[in-house]
């Protein structure tokens, strides 16, 4: 009865309640892309940083992993102290530097940024096809390398390291089979990445490089406080620091900070004007029916039944638009996510809105309560008019 | 081309002691003459650092550090590019990077002024060609190169305030639909004593275009506040003189025209639906 009633008046103002129903519904998909902007850089990272289990990153000391470009010393010796403590279960060291390859077939000067990695325990890539990195000569490389250089699988490769475009000079050189194709995590997707043996890359860097990395991934044992183990790898290796998933997300919120200020700012924003926009079309829905509400009361309507019908068309408004609005959030996400995907470096990976179901729920839920707010104090006004007064006043008018 | 400006690049690691507590201990330094550095401000406002102070400095953790001392504070420029990373900047004679990071004789870019500013196109190709595994650029070319982080958050940006326009704009014809259907009485009333049809929707219009501009107008205040709020919060986390967010004349005028517009135009379409229906039914008759 109270649901007829508050879809009749609805339909009655159909302009109106059509306005209202796409003001909540916008209101309600800035909302809701906001809330997934301001949780999806932190899930987003954190999954990256997770993907196969590593939970800590051991960078050079007072740096960040890859943000320079320092290296880490002694790295065997380093590894053989880290395996003294039992909760690390394994641990990846990883080089990074720019390699160059001879005679491409696509005929392109193509550099490169090649990983040197242990193929037992890498964790910076997903093999896509083909064979693992290993021996002294196999290696595999993304997308964006096989395009520039048009290798195939099973090539040989003359890759250089230290290239001196000038001079055309290099301080180390090995021939390489490309064994696979991988999806790198960390790196952008437009960037050609190869990664080979960490020996062999060491080997080609020459003295500069022998025996040292860029950093370690460490993965701990489960049920182990990861943060406990950066602190004793702080203490007992003076000159690394290590960051944990936590640490990093720190970081990361410091770096994109700005995102997640501007999502709770317009988040609010979106919930304010939501909730205007209900308690005023309630409002003046309710002016306009003084009359009709006291005629209501007049021939026995209980308070309480007009106050839960004005109510429910406030919520009808906010539910309508909410469902019209999740539909419109949920692409303009993607809409943004495709503009803030081409920031220059970014992992492919890497998202900037994430959907979650409990978040979002959550948010549009507040979003329903606040209209549902909206015509509580309109109605209860309205339903505690003096009945004879207010029936006399709208007969004179 | 009267200038060359050798660059050298390269991220060094400083003990952030100052001597007085650094070198109290035994001096571990590599060379005994300090290598004279010039640190910027957010550098020696963290560490605590003064001019004359001594400090170890090393190319890399680990390695043995040589000893500097401060003989300059900087301030660093208004670099947007820069403004996230909040790293210290260090600058010294080029000798001194070269031999602290085994370098050897070599820079990672050469800055070059030309004489005229037409000359730059000619100075490239003459660089391009006599100077092979050399790559000329312009200052201009590398600074839109650099400005794809500014580029895509401006189209984030423009996005944005695309949704929050199309959302203001549904909020102000329900508004202003509401306000004119408000004045139902007034209209039939208005009608009922001999006003044309024309002069009630002038009416209306206008009262309509007024409410828009006195909106606009508390609107562009609010906005002005916001922006001075959002300068002086952004530039106190980042500690930079960069504006965050600016109100041009240009903005100004586009928010008010917009919902000037916007005002007059569904004050026209309510008022003419008003006009349309007789006063009678107009008063509930």
């Amino acid at each position: 009865m109270r649901l007829a009633r508050a879809g009749a008046t609805l339909v009655r103002y159909p302009l109106r309640s059509a306005l209202a129903i796409a003001g909540v519904a916008v209101a309600a998909a800035l909302l809701l892309d906001m809330v997934m902007l301001s949780s999806g850089m932190r899930d987003s990272f954190r999954t990256m940083l997770l993907v196969r289990g590593f939970q800590l990153r051991i960078a050079p000391k007072g740096t960040l992993p890859f943000d320079s470009e320092a290296t880490i010393g002694d790295a065997t010796a380093i590894v053989t102290t880290l395996r003294q403590n039992r909760d690390i279960v394994a641990i990846s060291p990883v080089l990074g530097a720019q390699v160059h390859l001879l005679g491409a077939r696509s005929g392109a000067e193509v550099t490169s940024f090649a990983l040197g990695v242990d193929g037992a325990v890498e964790g910076d890539y997903e093999l896509e096809r083909g064979v693992q990195v290993g021996g002294t000569d196999r290696a595999v490389a993304n997308a964006a390398f096989l395009a520039a250089s048009g290798a195939r699988i099973g090539d040989t490769l003359d890759i250089v390291t230290g290239f001196d475009p000038q001079l055309r000079t290099y301080t180390g050189r090995r021939r390489l089979v490309l064994a696979g194709r991988a999806r790198f995590y960390y790196t952008a997707s437009r960037q050609p990445v190869l990664a080979l043996p960490l020996t062999t890359l060491q080997a080609m860097a020459g003295t500069a490089r022998r025996d040292r990395v860029s950093l370690f991934m460490a993965r701990v044992r489960d049920g182990v406080d990861p943060d406990v183990v950066r602190d004793w790898v702080d203490r007992t290796v003076p000159r690394v620091s290590a960051l944990s998933v936590a640490s990093a997300l720190k970081q990361v919120d410091a770096r994109m900070g700005y995102f997640r200020q501007l999502a709770f700012i317009l988040g609010g924003i979106s919930l304010a004007v939501g909730f205007l926009l209900v308690t005023t079309l309630v409002t003046v829905s309710v002016n306009e029916r003084i009359g009709e509400i006291a005629v209501m009361r007049a021939i026995g309507v209980s308070r309480a039944h007009v106050v839960q019908q004005i109510v429910v068309e406030g919520l009808a408004l906010t539910l309508l638009g909410t469902l019209v609005g999740l539909a419109i959030g949920i692409v303009t996400a993607r809409v943004l996510n495709g503009i803030l995907g081409d920031f220059p470096g970014l992992p492919a990976s890497f998202r900037f809105f994430v959907f979650r179901a409990r978040a979002a729920w959550a948010s549009l839920g507040l979003l329903v309560a606040a209209g549902m707010l909206a015509g509580i104090y309109p109605a209860w006004r309205a339903a505690s008019l003096p009945i004879a007064g207010t029936l006399r006043r709208e007969a004179v008018a | 081309m009267p200038g060359v400006c050798p660059l050298l690049l390269l991220l060094g690691f400083v003990s952030t002691a100052p001597a007085a507590r650094a070198m109290r201990g035994p001096d571990t330094t590599r060379v005994t003459v300090p290598i004279p550095i010039a640190i910027d401000q957010q550098l020696a406002d963290d560490a605590g650092l003064r001019v004359g102070d001594r400090v170890a400095l090393a190319g890399e953790p680990g390695a043995t550090p040589d000893s500097a001392v401060i003989v300059a504070i900087t301030i660093q420029p208004a670099d947007p590019s820069e403004v996230a990373r909040r790293e210290y900047r260090l600058h010294m004679h080029l000798a001194d990077l070269q031999t602290l990071v085994g370098y050897g004789d070599r820079v990672d870019k050469f800055a070059i002024a030309t004489r005229r500013p037409g000359d730059d196109t000619a100075v490239i190709g003459r660089i391009d060609d006599a100077a092979f595994g050399f790559r000329a650029w312009r200052s201009s070319d590398i600074a839109v190169r650099t400005s794809q982080t500014f580029r895509v958050v401006s189209r984030f940006h423009r996005a944005i305030g695309g949704i929050t326009i199309v959302a203001s704009t549904i909020f102000l014809l329900c508004i202003l639909l509401l306000k004119v259907e408000e004045r139902r009485r007034d209209v039939a009333a208005l009608r009922l004593i001999g006003i044309s049809r024309r002069s009630v929707v002038t009416s209306v219009v206008l009262e309509a275009g007024l409410i828009a501009l006195v909106g606009s107008a508390f609107g562009t205040l609010v906005g002005w506040i916001g922006s001075l709020i959002i300068n002086w919060h952004y530039r106190g986390v980042y500690r930079t003189p960069l504006a965050f967010s600016i109100v041009t004349p240009e903005i100004v005028v586009l928010a008010v025209g917009l919902s000037l517009v916007l005002g007059l135009g569904a004050g026209l379409a309510a008022a003419l639906r008003l006009v349309r229906v007789p006063p009678l039914t107009l008063l509930g008759r």
